[in-house]
C-alpha cells in the first residue's frame, strides 16, 4: 500500500475505493433498499433485491478500478 | 449405502493427505507454508473455501430467511476485505516473510516490533479466539449426520475430527490448500446443484422471478431492508459491511498471503475473488436464503429451524441420495475451513509459543513434530470448549461466539498488523498497548451487562464497532509518544522489502 500511496494514480485509486464505500453508505442511509411508501419491493430483472443489486454494483466498481490500476499503473506490476 | 458413500469420501481425503506426506520436503517451511509454492488458482480455492465454512449453508441463509436481504452486506464487506488483503498488505507481508524466512504472521510482527511480549500476547489472543471456531465445524457436521443419516451427533463430529487430524497432520499447508480445491468443488456442486434442481422442480415456469413473486405476495418485507423484523436499519447495514471489511485480519486468511509462490499472485488474485467470489459463489446461498426458502417454506419463526432451512428443503423435495451428496458438501465446507484454522493454530503453538518462548534452539524437525502434535491437541481442546459452551449455554451461544467474539477478537490485532507492515512510526509499545486495550475492552464489554442484558460498554453495537477504532487510536497515540524503531529494523522491514518487490518487478 505504501507503493500505492507514493504516486498519483495510486492516490486516485484509493480515493475512488473510499468514495465507493461512502456511496454505499449513502445508498443505505437514503433508503433505496427500502420499500417506497405505498409501493412494492424493487426487484431488478424480476428477482434481484436492492441489497444484491447495490452489492453487485459495488463489487463491479472495485473490479474495474482494480483492473485499471493493477494492470496498468501498479509500481510492482 | 449412505454410510458407504461418506466412507469413500473420507478415504479420498485421507489418500490425498497421504500423498501430500509422501511428496513433502519434511521441513517446517514445507509443512507450515507449503514451501511458499502456492499459485494463484490454488490460492483462490484455498482462501475462498477457508472462509466458506458451513456458515454459508446454515447461518448465512438462515439469517437472510429471518431478517431479509440486508445481512448480505457482510458479504460485500468481506469480498472487499479479502481483496484488500491481497492488494494492500499481501505483497509486503509475503516479501518480508520470504526474505527473513518467517513462518507465521505473529513471528513477522514480533520481529518487526522487536518484542517477545507481543509475540506471546498475539499468540494467546489469536488462539483464544480461533480454537472454539475450529470445534464448531465438526459439531455442525455431526448435526447434519443426525438429521440425514440418523446417527448420533458424535459419530459425525468424530468422523470430521479424524479426517481433519489426518489431513492436517500428514499433509500440512500444501495439501490443505490442494484438498480445498476438491472440497470446494464438491461444496459448490452440492450447493449450486441443489439450487438449480429445486428451481426446476418447484418453479418451472418463471424460475427466480416466480419465486420472488411468491415472496412478494406472502412476505414482501423479506425482499427489502430493514426486513420483516425491522432489524437491518441503515446503521446496522453499514456496520455489518464494516465488520465484513475487516475480514483481512482473520489470522487463518492472513497467513495465506505468506504461502504465495511469487509476487504475480497478488496482481491476479483479486480478479478471482471479485468475479467468482463476489458475483457467483456468495450469490448461491443468498438466493437460497432470501428467495427460494421463503417461497417454498414460509412461516418458519424458530432461529434453529431457519438455520436448517436449506437442508430441510433439500431433504423434503429432492431424492434421498442427493441429500447425502449435499451432506458431503457441508462436510467439505466444514473441513476446508477448520483445516486452515487448525494449521494456523498449530503453527502458532509450535513456532510462536514453543520455539519463540521455550525452545529457541529447536531444530526444524522438532518444530515440525511439535506442530503435528499440536494439531491433535487443538482439535481435542476445540471440541471440548465447543461442547462445554453448547451444553452449558445452548446451541445459540456458539453461533454468537463466532459473530460476537471470534470476529471482533480477530480484529484486535489488525492495527498492529497493518501498522507494522505499512507505518514506519508504529512502535512495539503502541502495538502492545493497543492489542491489550482492544482485547480487554472487548472481553469486559461482552461480560458486563446492564439490567436488560444490554452491552452498555459496547454501546449495544456490534463489538467490532467501538473496540476497533479505539484500539487503532491507542496504537497511533502510543506509537507517536514512544521512540521510533531503530534504523536497522527499518531497513529490514521497509527498505529491503521495497527493493525486493521492485527487483521482482523488473525480472
Amino acid at each position: 500500500m505504501r507503493e500505492i500511496m507514493g504516486h498519483t494514480p495510486g492516490k486516485i485509486y484509493l480515493t475512488l475505493l473510499l468514495l465507493s464505500i461512502v456511496a454505499l453508505a449513502a445508498a443505505a442511509f437514503t433508503g433505496v433498499m427500502e420499500v417506497p411508501p405505498g409501493g412494492e419491493p424493487i426487484l431488478v430483472l424480476g428477482w434481484m433485491t436492492m441489497p444484491l443489486v447495490l452489492g453487485f454494483a459495488f463489487v463491479a466498481f472495485w473490479l474495474v478500478a482494480y483492473i485499471i490500476y493493477f494492470f496498468f499503473f501498479w509500481p510492482y506490476r | 449405502m449412505n454410510l458407504i458413500a461418506l466412507g469413500v469420501f473420507g478415504l479420498i481425503i485421507i489418500a490425498m493427505a497421504a500423498y501430500g506426506y509422501k511428496i513433502s520436503a519434511r521441513t517446517a517451511e514445507d509443512f507450515m507454508l507449503g514451501g511458499r509454492t502456492i499459485g494463484v488458482v490454488v490460492m483462490f480455492f484455498f482462501v475462498l473455501f477457508a472462509i466458506s465454512s458451513s456458515w454459508t449453508f446454515y447461518g448465512f441463509p438462515g439469517v437472510l430467511y429471518m431478517e431479509g436481504p440486508g445481512y448480505v452486506f457482510f458479504v460485500w464487506g468481506s469480498v472487499a476485505g479479502f481483496a484488500g488483503l491481497y492488494m494492500f498488505l499481501g505483497p509486503r507481508l509475503w516479501a518480508l516473510a520470504k526474505l527473513n524466512r518467517f513462518l507465521s504472521p505473529v513471528e513477522a510482527l514480533s520481529e518487526r516490533y522487536q518484542s517477545k511480549a507481543l509475540r506471546i500476547i498475539l499468540s494467546v489472543t489469536i488462539l483464544a479466539f480461533i480454537i472454539p471456531y475450529v470445534g464448531v465445524q465438526p459439531l455442525g457436521v455431526g448435526r447434519g449426520f443426525e438429521a440425514l443419516v440418523g446417527t448420533n451427533l458424535w459419530v459425525g463430529a468424530t468422523y470430521t475430527a479424524v479426517l481433519l487430524i489426518i489431513l492436517v497432520l500428514l499433509g500440512g499447508m500444501r495439501i490443505v490448500a490442494w484438498v480445498n480445491i476438491f472440497l470446494g468443488l464438491v461444496y459448490v456442486t452440492a450447493l449450486a446443484g441443489s439450487l438449480f434442481w429445486i428451481l426446476a422442480v418447484e418453479f418451472p415456469n418463471g424460475g427466480l422471478a416466480e419465486a420472488a413473486q411468491i415472496v412478494a405476495a406472502t412476505e414482501p418485507a423479506k425482499l427489502s431492508a430493514p426486513g420483516p423484523q425491522g432489524t437491518y436499519t441503515p446503521v446496522l447495514i453499514f456496520g455489518t459491511f464494516l465488520v465484513g471489511l475487516i475480514a483481512f485480519s482473520w489470522p487463518h486468511i492472513t497467513i495465506g498471503a505468506m504461502t504465495a509462490r511469487d509476487k504475480n499472485l497478488f496482481k491476479w488474485f483479486p480478479l478471482l475473488i471479485f468475479i467468482l467470489g463476489g458475483f457467483f459463489f456468495y450469490t448461491i446461498p443468498f438466493v437460497w436464503g432470501s428467495l427460494i426458502a421463503p417461497a417454498i417454506m414460509p412461516g418458519v419463526t424458530d432461529v434453529a429451524e431457519a438455520d436448517r432451512i436449506v437442508q430441510t428443503i433439500i431433504q423434503t423435495y429432492l431424492p434421498e441420495w442427493f441429500g447425502v451428496f449435499v451432506l458431503m458438501g457441508v462436510i467439505a465446507a466444514a473441513i476446508s475451513t477448520a483445516a486452515v484454522q487448525l494449521m494456523m493454530s498449530s503453527i502458532i503453538v509450535a513456532r510462536d509459543i514453543v520455539q519463540g518462548v521455550f525452545m529457541p534452539d529447536a531444530t526444524d524437525q522438532q518444530i515440525t513434530a511439535i506442530a503435528r502434535w499440536a494439531v491433535i491437541g487443538v482439535v481435542v481442546a476445540s471440541l471440548a470448549v465447543t461442547a462445554v459452551v453448547e451444553w452449558g449455554l445452548g446451541q445459540g451461544a456458539m453461533a454468537l461466539y463466532l459473530t460476537d467474539v471470534s470476529v471482533p477478537g480477530f480484529a484486535q490485532w489488525a492495527p498492529a498488523l497493518v501498522g507494522g507492515i505499512l507505518w514506519k512510526r508504529g512502535t512495539k509499545q503502541g502495538a502492545i498497548a493497543a492489542t491489550l486495550f482492544g482485547t480487554i475492552y472487548l472481553v469486559l464489554g461482552l461480560i458486563i451487562r446492564d439490567a436488560d442484558g444490554g452491552r452498555f460498554l459496547l454501546f449495544n453495537l456490534h463489538p467490532v464497532i467501538p473496540t476497533l477504532p479505539l484500539n487503532a487510536l491507542v496504537y497511533i497515540v502510543v506509537s507517536l509518544l514512544t521512540p521510533r524503531m531503530d534504523e536497522q529494523t527499518e531497513a529490514v522491514f521497509f527498505d529491503e522489502v521495497e527493493d525486493f518487490l521492485k527487483t521482482e518487478s523488473s525480472t
